[in-house]
């Protein structure tokens, strides 16, 4: 009786681990629904190894989804939305510049005259960055705005983290 | 003692029988539990196989109706939301204003290309059928910043530049964002909707679409609720 209550009992709390494994956190549903909301990701470093208080360069891979295009760092027009970069420095980095790649022109097929100077696929940035011995977290939010072929979608904010490791 | 262990066995066994029930009903609830949690995973992926494989090739009559389709939008037929928002100016100016008169209600921004290239077919349009009850409302989507007055006043100054430079002489709201959200969500710019004369929405356009499109869906808006 009593083995037979332990084989019970045993399945009984693996079938609980697997139901509760099956239910998805809340923040990680919505962490997804923000990603798939994305019309540029961030796709690597997630980790980065320097030498410690030596300036080096760390470069940010990004990708513009397919069909569209955003604004280049130096849009053409002052009413266009640049692409910019917001980092927030832990202690012990310093984050002295980010180069930004020029844009190439692009007209749109709706007004063919007008260039614009935009990022499509693939874009990196460079950030001059020194840190002290240790590992740091650096997060930063890549501000831009994207247009298809026919829209423009209202500006946006992807988010992003490297981690430092300074030996 | 013979008895008192007798008893003991038998409390002993009423628990074990006890956390058997016990365990069984944990084991029907997990069963039920993950069979839900299975059918509803099934049926999205279902879902999503069906948005992949079309059952038949789409003809290019499918993709204009499907383009059609992709426009619907769930306001459709339905009162347009009321709303009162604000010129540059500072006169708040609502929707129900224009009750016997077709409106479109064109959400837009200074940083939308596209919607540059459509503003001077709707000062045209607006020309054209204004004699006939026809009305344009731009609402602009362009941020504002509600805490600092400095910038606040100069979003609008751009957004004044803007109206000024295109030449537009129908009335032109702020804060687009604030009523964004009974419309639907404006997810992508310019973004028109078609009222009628007693305030129902006819027809809604995203993205640039041709002038005759344009055209067509005030005279729909024209003619529908009656004159």
């Amino acid at each position: 009786m009593r083995r037979l209550l332990y084989v019970v009992l045993a399945g009984a709390l693996c079938l609980s681990l697997r139901c509760a494994n099956s239910q998805k956190l809340a923040w990680q549903s919505d962490a997804s629904k923000a990603d798939q909301h994305q019309l540029v990701k961030f796709l690597y470093p997630e980790q980065v190894s320097l030498t410690a208080g030596k300036p080096d360069i760390v470069e940010l891979h990004f990708r513009v989804n397919d069909g569209l295009h955003i604004n280049s760092h130096t849009p053409r027009a002052k009413s266009l939305i640049p692409t910019q970069l917001m980092v927030g420095e832990p202690e012990g980095v310093n984050v002295a510049s980010v180069d930004f790649p020029a844009g190439t022109d692009y007209s749109p097929a709706f007004s063919p005259e007008d260039k614009l100077s935009v990022y499509t696929g693939e874009f990196v940035l460079r950030a001059h960055v020194t840190a002290q011995k240790g590992d740091h977290l650096v997060q930063a939010a890549l501000r831009y705005q994207a247009c298809d072929a026919n829209s423009c979608y209202p500006p946006k904010t992807a988010s992003i983290a490297v981690s430092v490791i300074a030996k | 003692m013979k008895s008192a262990k007798k008893g003991f066995d038998l409390k002993r066994n009423h628990l074990v029988l006890i956390l058997l029930i016990a365990a069984l009903v944990l084991m029907i609830w997990s069963g039920v539990v993950n069979y839900r949690h299975r059918r509803a995973e099934e049926a999205q992926l279902q879902a999503m196989q069906s948005v992949l494989t079309p059952a038949t090739p789409a003809s290019p009559a499918d993709a204009a109706a499907e383009a059609a389709e992709e426009d619907k939008s769930p306001l459709q037929g339905k009162p347009a939301p009321a709303f009162t928002l604000e010129t540059l100016q500072g006169q708040k100016v609502s929707l129900a204003n224009y009750k016997g008169k077709a409106v479109l209600v064109n959400f837009m921004a200074t940083w939308c290309a596209p919607c540059k290239v459509e503003t001077p077919w709707l000062i045209e349009l607006r020309k054209q059928y204004g004699p006939q009850g026809f009305e344009i409302l731009g609402v602009s989507t362009d941020d504002l910043d509600k805490d600092d007055e400095k910038q606040n006043a100069q979003d609008k100054e751009d957004i004044a530049k803007f109206v000024n430079h295109m030449h537009i002489d129908y009335p032109v709201l702020i804060d687009g964002d604030s009523i964004s959200h009974p419309y639907g969500g404006i997810d992508a710019l310019p973004s028109s909707f078609f009222v009628d004369r007693t305030g129902k929405v006819v027809a809604y356009t995203v993205g640039l679409h041709d002038r005759s499109e344009l055209e067509a869906n005030i005279k729909k808006a024209i003619a529908s609720g009656g004159a």
